[in-house]
Formats: structure tokens, sequence, C-alpha cells
């Protein structure tokens, strides 16, 4: 069995239009890959930011993954929420990002989207329409037809990835 | 003005330090009356560890005190970045936080008091688990630079890739 350490760090989200951010995190791979330690999911703090208009995290990963194929790479899937004056939450942003095949420090930049509903729900709702499963959406390829969205600001994440037993299998990554 | 940091190793299951101080403090520092105004510590870390697994791999933890209007210590940012797992020199910078209170009357006798919200233990940075229920203000960052060595990582059949950019590889020793 091959494995894979992801280790890192959520480090922060700008270019949305609001400033008080979070950001609830998962991973999401193929039956293949099996999480042996670390969290697979989470959510990070809720950040105002004072000096720029960047909100900082700093959210740390550490997971390791044994894996039997190489389909179904793990991809982390953001979700930026913003949180108003009054405490509520609202949708800020989707993003998937596929961990980095190569092993060595990356540091990935991930675009994010929302969706843009009707012109009623823009002009009556509160916080944005949100997708009601957004795993099966924003994960795959499959379902995203008809879909109509407007693009968000980016999720920043360091990501370090080291490997074990790629080579014994004949894997080249890089 | 006049702050000071503390760091410390937060680690996994699997590693132990072998040597070298797990934690220290540095001196109190001020700004330079010429520019460049950024406030310089300057404190040297050495540590070893020793491990069976990747996972837990060690961050540095760092959290900055500092002088308020009365003249009592309050916490003025905390941070973690991982040590960086790729052979070489590595500089990181790192985001300050500071927790927020939730309610606006805290907020104001704890600015009176000098008590504000602190970590009972900033060991809980390094975590993933309980972010999303702390509220935090981003301010400041911190430079750490680190010279990595690994010893058997590659026998033990572990990928770390090679350093991202121009490094010290391209040099020969004489």
């Amino acid at each position: 069995m091959a494995e894979l350490h992801l280790f890192g760090q959520i480090e922060g989200g700008s270019g949305f239009p609001q400033r008080r951010l979070f950001c609830k995190w998962g991973l999401h791979a193929g039956a293949a890959w099996t999480l042996l330690a670390g969290a697979g999911a989470g959510q990070t703090q809720l950040d105002d930011p004072q000096v720029d208009d960047v909100a900082h995290w700093g959210h740390p990963l550490d997971m390791h993954l044994a894996t039997k194929g190489l389909q179904g790479w793990p991809r982390l899937l953001l979700e930026v929420w913003h949180v108003d004056g009054w405490g509520r939450p609202g949708l800020a942003g989707y993003g998937v990002c596929h961990v980095p095949s190569a092993p060595g420090c990356h540091r990935v930049t991930c675009v994010t989207w929302r969706p843009r509903g009707t012109r009623a729900q823009r002009l009556l709702g509160t916080g944005g329409p949100q997708l009601r499963v957004p795993e099966v959406t924003a994960a795959g390829a499959g379902d995203r037809f008809r879909l109509s969205t407007e693009s968000a600001g980016t999720v920043t994440l360091e990501l370090g990835v080291v490997t074990r037993n790629m080579g014994r299998y004949g894997v080249a990554l890089g | 003005d006049d702050l000071y940091c503390k760091f410390s190793f937060v680690y996994g299951q699997d590693w132990v330090p072998t040597a070298g101080l797990e934690e220290g403090i540095s001196q109190i520092t001020s700004k330079s009356s010429v520019l460049p105004t950024t406030l310089v510590w300057n404190l040297p870390i050495d540590i070893t560890f020793k491990s069976t697994n990747p996972f837990g791999w060690p961050q540095i933890v760092l959290s900055v005190y500092g002088p308020d209007f009365f003249g009592h210590d309050v916490v003025r940012g905390y941070g973690a970045v991982h040590v960086p797992f790729v052979p070489g020199r590595h500089k990181r910078t790192i985001a300050m936080f500071v927790p927020e209170s939730t309610s606006r009357l805290q907020q104001l006798t704890s600015w009176f008091t000098g008590r504000r919200p602190e970590f009972t233990d900033p060991k809980v940075v390094a975590q993933g688990e309980g972010r999303e229920v702390t509220r935090v203000r981003s301010q400041g960052f911190v430079t750490v630079c680190f010279n990595v060595m690994t010893k058997d990582l590659h026998k033990l059949g572990y990928d770390v890739g090679s350093a991202q950019g121009p490094g010290p590889q391209g040099f020969h020793s004489f």
C-alpha cells in the first residue's frame, strides 16, 4: 500500500465582498483511499481582519492517507462563509482543489464561485442561495449542467505532500 | 513596541524531541527610530526530533505579548506553522491573530482591566479541532527562518520532493 501525508495550512481568503470570513473544509477521495490518521473535515476560526482585506485563518492540516490505486486522487472541498454584523452566516463561495501530486511544498490558490439564483432571489433573499448538497456538485464534475454561478474570491493554501512507497509501485510523481 | 515572543513546538504522539529547547521566550524589542520599522528578535532555535511516522509533523507555535495602554501585559497575537519537511533553508511568514470576545461589553471591560481573552494553552493554535467556535482578529505577521535537515527519510521509503524555487542546491561545497 502506498501512503500519502498531507501537511499544511489553510492560510486565508481574499477577494470576497465581505471581510469577516470562515472556511469549512473537507477531504474527498475515491474508494481506493483510506484516511488512516488526522481529521478529514473541519472548520476554521472566524476572522475579522484588522490590517488588510485578507482573512487569515492559519488552520493546520495533517492527514495520513493510504491507497491501493491512483483513481480518485484526494480533493479538498472548501466552503467560504461570511458572518454579518448580526451574526448570521451566509455563503461566500465554494471551491475545489486537488491535493498536489508532486511531493514537496506547494502554495495553492483555489478560486471560488457561488450560485447565482434568480433575480427575485437576489433582491429579496438574505445571504444568497446555497447548494443543498455541496459535496455532489462541487466535488464531482458530473452534475453542474444548468447551475448558474458567479465568481467569488480566492483561498490560499500552503500544502506539503510526502509520499511513501509510490516508487515501488512504479508511479512517477515528479 | 515592547513586544516579546514565546515559542514552543507541538508534535504528534509518534514524535520525541531528542535535543534542543522545546520552549523559549525572546527579549523585549521595540521599533528602531530609523526605517525600516520592523521589530527584530533574532531569536535562534535549535531542536532535534526523532519519529516513527510523519503524522503529527512538528509545528512551531508563537505567542506575542506586549503592554497595553495601561501597562498590563496582554496577548498581541498567536500563530503556528509546520516545520518544513523539505531539507534546506525556508522562510515562513505567519499571520498572527488575537481571540475576540463576542460581546461588546466584554470588549470594553477587558480594555480597561487589561484582561483580554487569551487561550489557556497556546498549543490550541496548532490544532484544527475546536477552531470553529473561535472568533479572532488577525493583526500582524511574524517571520521565521528554518534550516532543515532530515535523516533516513529516504531509506524508509518517503519522498519529500525538492524545494521550490532557487535554493542552496545550486551551490557546490569546495
